[in-house]
This record gives structure tokens, sequence and C-alpha cells, in this order.
């Protein structure tokens, strides 16, 4: 008989937190800022992303040039805010896949269990046995390049990950009388699986695609900065880092400007990621 | 335990083997193979195809798979089409740099992203966890070649006190070995503690709020006793889970380090193995790196096993 | 002589998110030495708190006023280095939940040996023998083996016995129990008390036992201080408190247990309406004024203060004296509908089921033993449900009995095809059921429903009230799309909820409210057949009481029979007509409920008999209560003989380790699976010792388990 705790005989007054944590809108502050910067770039940008200004090569900050030029005298600003383009999409385009993939993959094995779970986590298993970053430079080593190809490639990746929360989530909710007396009733599985659980779920896998949108936009730059992903002269913030290596010591802003610019989306995707766990779940316990 | 061990280890095997297949298949996927690769811009279809049946490039898949596959168990990983030289040892040589590497950054990540974790869930909610965790975030979310650059800048140019690149063997000087050496092992420490240390403080919290911990305070156990003996002994099983994932980060990291120091390991033979397609050493490089990879994985696994007596001890006693 | 602890006005605050809770307000108590207090309160009175505050376990944010007087030192000037070093050495501890109360990477032996080591200066090794001798105390066999498990290698009652001596391992004067027992099975509840009266006398340590169950205080204390919302209402003698007592709250308590009697269909037991005061907003007057029968103008205004009303006594009500009984609760209508057991609406026959607790890649085994390893597959299997044969009729409430890991809970859900049953058949309705496609169910499922024990998980968190509530009704179309609000209100009204609350979510109701809910989405579908998973053994004892009239009246209104699944007897008895005894998977006895109380024919019926605690039964009838060992789940899976015998304090021989007692019938309505001579057996409550034993040879043929008898 285990006993759970006798239960509260009192009416609880536990109300939603209505506010939100100040995580959540930091985050979500600086990330619709940095969107905003994406979206209207050709409006908001001082210059176009490939303009050369050779005589003004290698200058620092200035008024003219808000964050210096590059070696070529493109305004280092200026690629930056497209640069975000690119990152983002990436970002939200393959986490998107991997969601696609990997939230029914999950919601199929926790709720069958059996054969059908210990198959499908196997399968995953071995795809999550390979080092990301080695599987997805294999794979765009050895066809072109092209940035939905990375998107679609780091997405198949990120799956695994997004079905095991989903699958683990999916079990914790099984284990709710509330989806016995649902099939007490006579409900069919899409009924349970759309209508029961999944409602139930999404916080965690939110949680979990913000955790994804994180981690794509740092495995793309990692790509583009040893030149898997996208070829010069398009501004992108690995290649951007990369061909200022060899500038560090006369041109910094060149390598800081993306850099600080990456760090800052990742940042404020992170805090919103964590924002929304304590605000839609406060007993949801990462074991990342 | 053993059947714990022993179905690890089974399925390690497996692993190798589908891997070693995948990548015997995708660089067979190339649209250019070995032959126009050596050739270079002399190919020609003639030349091309003669070349192809002299390497035996036209053969069934599966026999050349076969081949491959058994000289790797003798040792041998084929010559590198552009180096011109058995692969072998320089996989191997550089295997090894990786490794020093590799390790003294574990070993780094580790510690620091324990102590950090424990301080903070002891402290919580004091000024100590909000910077600790502030300084969490910024390590996890900026990537490792940028904190490498900003190091470069910083102990490079500045304060010139580590060398920004390259290697120096240890007999040439145990001082400047490591001088080489602390540049890339920082650079990694930085990103990866955050994970570990972040994953301690919540085990730890959950660790210090559980009953256990509760009934310890209650047999009057000192709190020093109750954080070391009780709680972190028990938050240290999902730690250990953490460091085996951050291991795959660590590879990648390494990979990332390395080019960005000019770091002579496998890292760095990889990516330029890769962007140049020489066939057989990329072949070999993923290959390896993916073994070193599992292995790891293994070592956790392990570990965790007996870490955690419900594993180590399955069978009841009443 | 002073008192060994002594606590004067304790107050305890808390501040959560915004308000200010006292959880504690003004409690005051004595424990002398070599006495047991009981102290005695639902969930929300403040009990565990008190324990928190004397052991500084206390989240930080908590304000203590008041002094607790321990051995004469206030503990609370003392700082959290110099109460750590009494706990333990003077004051031990048992918390409630066995499970988690040890490290799970220490072994038991290094649990109790660790306040050995560490306030007595021992060496490991001479901790660890000295840990071994104390398991030995504990009455616990094997010691040496048991200090060296691990905590998941041993059952709940073993878990509890190792707390135990690690809390009392440096002979403290004071022990402090907060719910020992309340995690455990009833039988096993019962070794644990047996054992703390037996250390009382033997080592001479104090108790403070804190406890929602007045049964089980009674067992051990001496004294009792009964609390209601953060309040001390009552204090004095258990045995005056429990049989005279003056507050109002603790006759209404005491009014709604269930007891072990036979009460006919149209009794209702007595209960207190309402909630418990919110503590965080209490009212102006007494705190328990808003439900009790004889509140008056005065109890309104006035805070109550505790009052002497003899040596030792006192009560906090101005009208304690003039007051009567509890209330007792009208009959239900005396129309009562009967019923016929020559219906039948469900009938299982022979039902299994076996769970294959380790197969696929976990069942290889591998062996080393003989020359080389060698490999076996060898999966496991749990019989579950081990041949089950009973039927219930329409409107009929058979009870079913056990205890935890018996299969009642599996039984229940595999007869409504939640579960594949792996042998056997049901028929519902005359309909057979185990074998027809999901599709063809649908008749089925609408007739027969489900409640479950815990209201928190039973109801989806995302939807509110109504939506719940409406689901059945659109899906199984019993109500055109317009009218379905109208319907679902009335549900509402049925289980006596106000209509407003189909806007609520289920985080926002109490436990008593969400079983209700539960009850109404059950109700929806119209069905005749409801099983009812342990359905109130999750709430407070003073909502049980309201929960289970509610499911009589619906019963009789509704002609609704029953299948209910319970641990606790006693709640059983109450509602059921009928009683099955199931253990480890198979029927022991099964009868009319008045045969099953009066006249068990199975041993482990009289051993659950014996182990409830009922309040009102002394302390004569312990001792004569039989002896169980060990607990369920540490036997081995056998093929044949009675699952009960290693365990059976009458076991005769080789023939219960051999031989299946089969279900044989000892009356109309009453038949038990047991090789023993149908001769009743020790009864339980009060009557003479049993008859005489002897076994008889093979017995004749078993007749089907379940003959036609009226009720009588």
């Amino acid at each position: 008989m285990a006993a759970p705790s006798i239960e509260d005989g009192v009416a609880p007054s536990v109300a939603r937190r209505r506010r939100l944590p100040a995580a959540v809108i930091l985050g979500g502050t600086i990330l619709i800022a940095m969107i905003l910067a994406a979206l209207m770039a050709n409006w908001l940008a001082p210059y176009p992303f490939d303009q050369l200004h050779v005589r003004d090569r290698l200058t620092g900050p200035s008024l003219a040039y808000w964050a210096g030029t590059d070696e070529y005298g493109r305004d280092v600003l200026s690629r930056t805010m497209f640069g975000s383009r690119l990152s983002l999409f990436l970002g939200f385009a393959a986490t998107l896949i991997a969601l696609l993939l990997g939230v029914p993959i999950g919601l199929v094995a926790g709720y069958y269990r059996g054969l059908v779970d210990e198959l499908l986590m196997r399968a995953l298993d071995v795809v999550m046995s390979f080092p990301s970053l080695l599987f997805v430079m294999l794979i765009l080593a050895i066809t072109p390049p092209g940035l939905m190809k990375t998107a679609l490639v780091i997405g198949i990746l990120f799956a695994p990950p997004v079905a095991r929360v989903t699958r683990s989530v999916t079990l914790d909710l099984m284990t709710g009388e509330f989806i016995v007396a649902a099939r007490a009733r006579g409900e069919r599985a899409p009924y349970i699986l759309l209508r029961e659980i999944l409602p139930n779920a999404w916080p965690a896998i939110v949680v979990e695609g913000s955790l994804r949108v994180a981690f794509a936009i740092l495995l793309g730059a990692v790509l583009s900065f040893l030149g898997f992903g996208v070829q010069p002269p398009a501004a992108d913030w690995g290649l951007m880092i990369s061909t200022s290596r060899d500038f560090v010591d006369v041109a910094p802003w060149m390598a800081i400007t993306p850099g600080l610019a990456m760090s800052l989306t990742v940042i404020a995707v992170s805090l919103l990621g964590d924002g929304l766990r304590e605000h839609l779940d406060p007993k949801f316990r990462s074991t990342r | 335990m053993t059947v714990y061990v022993l179905k690890r280890l089974a399925y390690i095997v497996a692993i190798m083997a589908i891997m070693s297949g995948l990548v015997f298949l995708s660089t067979h996927a190339l649209p250019e193979n070995t032959a126009q690769v050596i050739l270079g811009d002399y190919a020609t279809p003639e030349t091309q195809a003669a070349l192809e049946a002299k390497l035996g490039l036209n053969r069934p898949l599966g026999l050349q798979y076969a081949e491959w596959i058994g000289g790797l168990l003798h040792g041998n990983f084929g010559r590198s089409l552009i180096l011109e030289q058995p692969i072998a040892p320089i996989l191997w040589a550089a295997l090894a740099k990786s490794a020093i590497i590799a390790v003294a950054a574990m070993m780094m990540i580790s510690i620091i992203g324990i102590a950090l974790g424990v301080a903070a869930a002891v402290n919580y909610k004091r000024p100590f966890d909000y910077i600790a965790s502030a300084l969490t975030y910024v390590g996890l979310s900026v990537p490792e070649f940028f904190w490498g650059l900003i190091l470069i800048l910083v102990f490079g140019s500045y304060f010139q006190w580590f060398p920004t690149s390259g290697y120096s063997e240890p007999v040439d000087g145990i001082g400047v070995f490591i001088a080489h050496l602390a540049l890339p092992v920082i650079t990694l420490t930085i990103g990866l503690q955050a994970h570990v240390s972040r994953l301690t403080r919540s085990s730890m919290l959950e660790a210090l709020d559980s009953n256990y911990v509760r009934a310890a305070r209650a047999r009057g156990m000192p709190e020093r006793v109750v954080i070391f003996r009780h709680a972190l002994r028990n938050a240290m099983l999902p730690t250990i889970t953490v460091l085996a994932q951050d291991f795959g980060f660590l590879i990648g990291g390494i990979v990332a380090v390395e080019t960005i120091f000019a770091y002579p390991g496998v890292g760095r033979l990889l990516v330029y193995s890769l962007s140049r397609h020489d066939l057989p050493l990329m072949q070999a490089a993923v290959l390896v790196i993916t073994a070193v990879y599992c292995l790891a994985n293994l070592a956790a696994d392990l570990l965790y096993g007996v870490f955690n007596p419900r594993i180590r001890y399955g069978r009841a006693v009443d | 002589m002073k008192p060994l602890l002594e606590v004067r006005n304790l107050t305890v605050r808390y501040r959560t998110s915004g308000a200010a809770v006292t959880a504690v307000r003004d409690v005051s108590l004595e424990l002398a030495l070599g006495r047991a207090i009981g102290v005695v309160g639902e969930s929300g009175s403040g009990k565990s708190t008190i324990a928190g505050a004397i052991l500084d376990l206390l989240h930080g944010d908590a304000a203590i006023s008041g002094e607790i007087l321990f051995e004469g030192v206030d503990l609370c000037r003392l700082n959290s280095k110099q109460r750590r070093k009494l706990l333990g050495r003077r004051i031990g501890t048992v918390f409630q939940d066995p499970f988690t109360a040890l490290n799970p990477a220490m072994t038991i032996g290094r649990h109790i040996a660790e306040p050995l080591i560490h306030h007595l200066g021992l060496s490991p090794k001479a901790g660890l023998d000295r840990a071994c001798d104390l398991l030995a105390d504990m009455s616990v066999p094997r010691v040496r083996d048991v200090a060296a498990a691990y905590p998941h290698q041993l059952s709940g009652g073993m878990r509890q016995r190792a707390l135990i001596a690690a809390a009392l391992a440096c002979e403290p004067p004071l022990l402090i129990l907060d719910e020992p027992t309340t995690a455990l099975d009833a039988t096993v509840q019962a070794q644990i008390l047996t054992l703390l009266a037996d250390l009382r006398r033997r080592k001479d340590v104090s108790l403070l036992f804190i406890s929602h169950s007045l049964g089980v205080v009674r067992e051990v204390c001496d004294d009792l201080v009964v609390l209601y919302a953060s309040q001390v209402v009552e204090q004095g003698p258990a045995g005056e408190v429990l049989v005279h007592p003056k507050h109002p709250y603790t006759k209404g308590l005491l009014a709604s247990l269930p007891r072990l009697v036979v009460s006919g269909r149209a009794v209702r037991l007595p209960s207190i309406p309402g909630q418990m005061a919110n503590v965080a907003q209490p009212p102006q007057g007494c705190f328990f004024e808003p439900r009790c029968p004889y509140s008056e103008a005065r109890c309104k205004t006035e805070r109550q203060a505790l009052l002497d009303i003899a040596s030792q006594r006192r009560v906090r009500c101005w009208k304690a004296a003039g007051i009567g009984d509890w209330p007792v609760v009208a009959k239900g209508p005396a129309a009562a509908p009967s019923f016929s057991r020559s219906d039948t609406l469900v009938k299982v026959d022979d039902l299994r089921k076996t769970y294959g607790a380790s197969h696929g890649l976990d069942a290889i085994r591998v062996d080393f033993s003989g020359r080389g390893p060698s490999l076996s597959y060898r999966p496991k299997a749990v019989n579950a449900v081990n041949g089950i044969s009973l039927s219930i009729s329409p409107g009929e409430v058979l009870g079913l009995v056990g205890e935890s890991g018996c299969g009642k809970s599996t039984l229940g859900r595999v007869i409504l095809r939640l579960l594949q049953a792996s042998a056997g058949s049901v028929e519902f309705d005359g309909v057979s059921i185990l074998h027809q496609p999901e599709k063809a169910l649908r008749q089925f499922r609408r007739n027969a429903q489900i409640i479950f024990q815990n209201a928190d998980s039973s109801l989806n968190p995302r939807l509110s009230v109504g939506e719940a509530i409406e689901r059945p009704l659109a899906l199984f179309n019993l109500v055109p799309t317009a009218d379905r609000r109208r319907r679902m209100e009335a549900l509402l009204d049925m289980v006596r909820l106000p209509r407003s609350y189909q806007r609520r979510y289920p985080h926002q109701l109490s436990g008593g409210e969400k079983q209700r809910v539960a009850i109404a989405r059950a109700l929806a579908t119209e069905p005749k057949f409801i099983v009812c998973d342990e359905p109130v053994s999750a709430l407070d004892v003073s909502v049980q009481a309201v929960i289970v009239n509610l499911m009589a009246d619906l019963r009789d209104e509704f002609n609704l029979a029953y299948l209910f699944i319970s641990h606790d007897l006693a709640v059983v008895a109450q509602m059921s007509d009928r009683i099955a005894v199931m253990y480890r998977g198979s029927l022991c006895e099964i009868g009319v409920t008045a045969e099953i109380l009066r006249r068990p024919c199975h041993p482990y019926t009289e051993a659950l008999l014996s182990s409830s605690s009922v309040v009102d039964s002394g302390s004569e009838s312990r001792s004569a209560r039989p002896r169980l060992f060990g607990s369920i789940g540490t036997e081995d899976e056998q093929a044949s003989g009675c699952r009960y015998q290693a365990r059976c304090p009458y076991k005769v021989g080789k023939i219960c380790e051999t031989l299946t007692p089969p279900l044989r019938q000892i009356s109309d309505c009453h038949s038990a699976a047991c090789h023993l001579e149908s001769e009743a057996l020790t009864p339980s409550l009060g009557d003479s010792a049993g008859s005489s034993r002897r076994t008889t040879p093979q017995g004749p043929t078993p007749r089907p388990s379940d003959p036609s008898c009226d009720r009588s």
C-alpha cells in the first residue's frame, strides 16, 4: 500500500504565477531585437554586407564605421547584422526539423512502449553514439554545401535528443491515471496523444527546443569557422571570426563584434529557455 | 554487474561495426573518388579507369570493406593520398597530442565544474550563487573558438604569457611544453565546465533537499559530513552522465581549438583530410575518433555502475 | 520530577510568497521520562512542524517563538551547531518514508554505525558490530547480511526497523517518530508497533509519536494531544480522550472513523462537513466553528482559549462540558434497493495476469559457477493475478481487500481490459469481454468505469472541471451539444460541488473535491459498474467519510455495482455487501461481510483483522494477535503450494508447501482457501478463543466459488 502523502485537506490557493520571470523578459527582449535586426538588415544596416571600401580597410571603430572595417574594407557592423540572418535561420530551421522529427517519435515510443520503444530507442542510440560535430562535418564534406542542407543535417542530428526528452515526459505522463481513465472511456491513441499528453508535454518540449536553438547556432558557427558552412563572401559570424584570426593583432574588432553578437544571441536564447522552464513548470528539473 | 559490463561491451562492438560501415560508405559516396584525387588535374576518363583498376576500386564494395577492416585490425590504416605516407604513424602521433589536451581538459573541467557546482548549491540564493550562475551562462553560450580568440588577444598579444600556436615536445623542455598546452586547455575548460557546474549545482540542490539528508541531519551529522558524504555522493551520479555527454562536446571543441591554435592534433588532421578529400585519411581519422568517443562513453557507463549500488548489487536480500 | 521535554507556547510562522502563515499556534505539551505522548492531527494541522521546530529542521524562513525545554535546556536558545550535537545523541528521530529516508549509496550498517562513530567515538569496526546488535534487537533476521545490504535491497518494514535502530543507536532518552508507519502495509505496521511497545519497556525511552491515525496512537501512547489547524484543541491521557472526547472536533473525528462492524446498506458514516480552516487566513473566532454542529454566536466572534476541565485534561471549547455526542447521520433512504444475487453483472472466471519481470536482454543470465561461463535465458515471471474467479450482481458492492503487491489493482484493471489478461475470461452483462476487438467494446466502456486513488493524477491538469466532465458526454454522444452544459452541471450537483467549480482547474481544488470531480466524470456515461481503486486512501479521515457516504448514496440512487478495492478493511467493511480477501494474486477468502468479520476462516484474513488498529480495541486483544513473519514480496515465486505458507502461523507442514489449497465452500456465501478444517479461527473482535485445528486430507472437489446466496 505505499500510502502516498496524505492529501491536503485545505483548499489550495495556489494561483499560477502570473508574473514572467526576469529571465524570460530579458532573454526574450534581446532575442526579439536580434530577430528584428536580421529581418530588417536591409534597411537598418549602414552598408551592404559586401561593399568594399578598400581605402578604409582595417580601420577601427569610428563614426563612419561603428564597428570598424575588415581586411577588404567592408563594414563590420553591417556584416554582423546580415550574419545574424544566417545564424538565426539555421538555429530555428534546424530546431523546427528536429522537433518535427523527434516529437512524434518520442510520443509514439513513450506511448506504446514494448518492442516499438526498444527499436526506436536503439536506433536513436546509434545516431547519438557519434560525436555530433564529426557527423555533420563528414556529411557536409562529402556533399555540396548549402544553408538548407546544413539545417537539415543538424535537424536530423538533433532529433534524437528531442525524441529522448519527449519520450521521457510522455513516460512520466503515462503514469498519470487520467490516461488510464481516458482509456477506460475507450479513447483512441490519437486523441490521447494529442489532447491528453501533448498539452501536458509541451512545456518540456519547448525548453528542450530552446536549448536546441542555442546548440544549433553554436554548431553552425563552428562549422562555418572550420570552413564547412557557407563560403565567402557571405557574411557569417563563424566565417568572419575565422578570417579575423590572421588580423587579430591589428584589428581585433573584426573578431569581437561578430563574437559578441553570437554570444549575446545564444545567451538570450538560453535565458529564454530557462525562464520558460521556471514559468511553465517549476517542478521540472533538468538533468542535462 | 558483470552482465551490465558485458552488455555494454557487446553494444560498443556493434556500434563500431556500424560506424565503420557508415564511414566506408560515405567516403565511397563522394562525387570524386580516390583515383580522381590522386590524379588531380591530370584525370581523364582513361587514366582514371586505369588507376581505379590498379587500386582495386572497381571491385565489389563488400570486398573493399572487408579488406579495409582486415587492414585496420593489423594496424594498417592505409596511405594518405596527399601526404603520401602510411597513415598509422601520423594518426597515432596526432592522437597522442590530442589526448594530452583532452585528458588535461577533462581533469580541469571535472574539478572546477564540481567544485563550483557544490559551492553554488551550498550558497544557494546568496551572492556567490548568483555570480556563479551568471558566469555559467556566459561560459555556456560563447563558442570555444571565440574564447580562443579572446585568449589569443589577451595572453598572446597583450600579456604575451603563452604561445598562441604550435606544439613542443616534452623533451625539449617541460616548461615550454606546458606553455603550449595552456591556451588550448584553458579555452576548452572555460566553456565545458559550465555544463558540469550547472548540473552539479542542481543535483546537489535536489540531494540537499532530500529525505535522507534530512534524516542524516537528524542523526546529528555536522553539515560538512552531510554535504560531502551524503549529498555529493548521490549527486555525482547525474554528473558522471553529463561528463560523458561533455566528452562529445569536448571532441567538437578539440577540433575547433586545434584549428585556432594550430595545434597538431587529430582534430586538425581531420579537418585537413576532410577539406582536401584525402579519403583514406578521412576514414581512418573519423573511425579512430569515434572509437575513442565510444570507449569514453563505456568508461562513463562503467563508472556509473560502480557508483550506483542498484546496478552493482541488484538482488534483494530480505 | 522535571519532564524530559517541555514545549511552552510554541508558535511557528512562515513567510511564503506574500502571506504569512502561522503553522503552529501557541502549542504546549509535556513529556515525562518513560512516557509516550501522541500528537494527532490531519494534514495542515501543524503536527510535523512541531517536530521540525524541535529538531531545527524547518526551512530557513520559519520564525519560531516560545520555549522548547529538553532536559532543562531551551533548545531555541542554542545555535545550530549545539542543536546538531544533541540530535542523534540525546534525541533520536524516525521519519515517515522509509523508502527515501535512507541514503541509497550507503549500506544499512553504515547508517546505524554513523551516529555511533560520530557521537560516541567508536571505531568503524566496533560501530558495525554494535549496529548488528541493534538490528538483532529489532528482531531482524540474518543481521550481518542486512547490515551489508543497500537500502534498495530491503523491504519497507526492514528499512523502517533499520531507521529505528539508527535512531536508538546512542540510546537517547527521547525518540521522535513522525508518521513512522503510514507508508507501510497494515500487517507490517502491526509488527513495527509491537516492536515499539517492546522497546519502550526494555530500553526505557520516551516517545513523541506524531500521526494522523487515532488507532495507531492508541496502541503506543499514554497521553494525547489533538491538533486542529495549528492549535491544540484537546489534551489528556489517551484512554480518556479517545473514549470520552470533549472537543467537537475530536468527537467528529472519532465518529467518522469507519469501524470493523457490520453495517447495513442504509447506514451512513457520521462526517465532519466542510474543510480544514485555512491557516493562512484563519477565522475570527473559533477555528473549528464553521464545521461545528454546536456552534453559537459566541463561537463566531471569540477566539477560544485552552481550558482546564480536569487534572491533565484541557479542551479548547467553552461548551465542552455541555455537549453530547457527535450527531449521528440519519439513515439513508429506507427503500434502499437490495439486490438479487441471482442476476450477474460481472463474471470473472479463472482470470490470470502474469508479468515477465525481466525479459528481452535483461533475462539473459550469466553463470560462472560451472566450468567456464554459461549463458541462460531465464525470464522471471510474476503472477500478479493467479486464477481468480468471482461475480458481482447489479447494484452490489464487492469489497476487495489486500496489502500492497497483492494484485488487487491489477485485477480491477484487467477486468476493465485496461491491462491484457494472460488467461481466463470476463463476462459483462452476458457478453465476453476479453477477446473482443477494441471497437466492439464501446458499450462496455460506457457501462464500466473506474475511479482512482490519487485524485491528483486522475485529472488532466490542463482541462477545467467542466471540460473534464463534458468529455465523456461528447465522446459517447449521450446528449446533444446544446444540452451538455446542463448535464455537466447536473453531475456537479450530484456530487455536491458548486456549479461555479466548472471553470476551476485541478490545482485549485482540494483532494476531496478532486475525487468528487473524478466521480462525476465516471458517472457521466451512466455506467452500471464502477471499479473503485482505493478511492479514499489518499484522503484525510474526515474527508473519507464524506466521500464514502457520497458513493453509497450514488450507489442507491443509480443502482450501481462497485468493485471496491482498498487496503483498509474498515472502509471496505463499511461499503461492501461482500468482501474478497486477496493475497499475492490469489483469493484467500470471499464471503458476505458479516461472515468475514465475525468468522474469518483464513489465517491471512484473521491477521488483517487484528492488524487493523481500531480505536476501541483494547490492548487485551493485541496479545492474542497472531504474529506474522516477513512481508509480501520477499517470498519467491513457487509453482505450487499455498502462497501464504511462508508467513502463516497455522502452517501444518508439507501439505501447505506442496498443494495449493482450493477455494472451499464453508457455507452459503462464504468460501476460503486453506487446508485447515473449516472451523472458524480465533475471531478477533473480543470473542473467546477459537477451536482446535485439524487438517483435512485432500478436501472434497471444490464447488464453483460463488454460489447464489441471498443477502441475509
